[in-house]
């Protein structure tokens, strides 16, 4: 399914991407990356917006730039991007605040059905992993490529 | 001067920018990533079951 998306911009290892949002705010340059994990085999999904003129990261900011779908949808393009280079990785992800779980919560339930086609999704909850469902709020996320 | 990306290039929606790989080992989100190693510590990795070959 072929979701509005930003062009995105990427280095060889493809573990840095970069976007622009643009919106009500103007353009908001926006970085992703996937940390190595201390734990094998796993990345951590991080992204924020790019401070103008420094090279530091806000992962808290909200942007408000009226395209949280767009965002979404290129972040996801992203880790297709990653999952490609690096199949058998697993993919660590939780919002840097409660709010924005529950907005990556929304954006994986939206898209569920199509997800599920290439990836295992596994969400957190009371410490324990389970296959992602709808309608249960779940504290960090896995994604794995099939 | 860096030249500015162009969001509207409609022609390729992936480019590749050799000057983003001085964040590949950057220290960024470190409180998210410490956060995140600290619950698979105690969590692990979910039991996947093994694929019929």
């Amino acid at each position: 399914m072929e979701l509005p998306r930003y062009k995105i911009f990427y280095e060889r290892s493809r573990r840095v991407f970069e976007f622009n949002s643009v919106g009500p705010k103007g353009e908001i340059s926006k970085l992703i990356r996937f940390t190595k994990m201390r734990v094998k085999g796993v990345f951590n999904l991080a992204f924020g917006d790019k401070k103008p003129g420094t090279n530091e990261i806000d992962d808290e900011v909200i942007s408000n730039n009226g395209d949280t779908r767009k965002v979404l949808a290129t972040v996801a393009n992203a880790v297709d991007m990653f999952t490609r280079e690096y199949p058998s990785t697993w993919i660590f992800a939780v919002g840097s605040t409660r709010p924005r779980t529950r907005l990556y919560q929304m954006g994986i339930n939206k898209y569920l059905h199509e997800i599920v086609k290439d990836f295992e999704v596994y969400g957190l909850i009371d410490g324990e992993w389970q296959k992602f469902r709808s309608g249960i709020m779940y504290e960090a996320f896995l994604v794995k490529r099939k | 001067m860096k030249k500015k990306k162009n969001n509207n290039d409609k022609r390729l929606m992936v480019e590749i920018d050799n000057s983003l790989e001085k964040y590949v080992d950057m220290p960024l989100f470190e409180e998210k990533v410490n956060e995140a190693n600290r619950i698979l510590s105690k969590v692990g990795l979910p039991k996947e079951k093994k694929k019929n070959k």
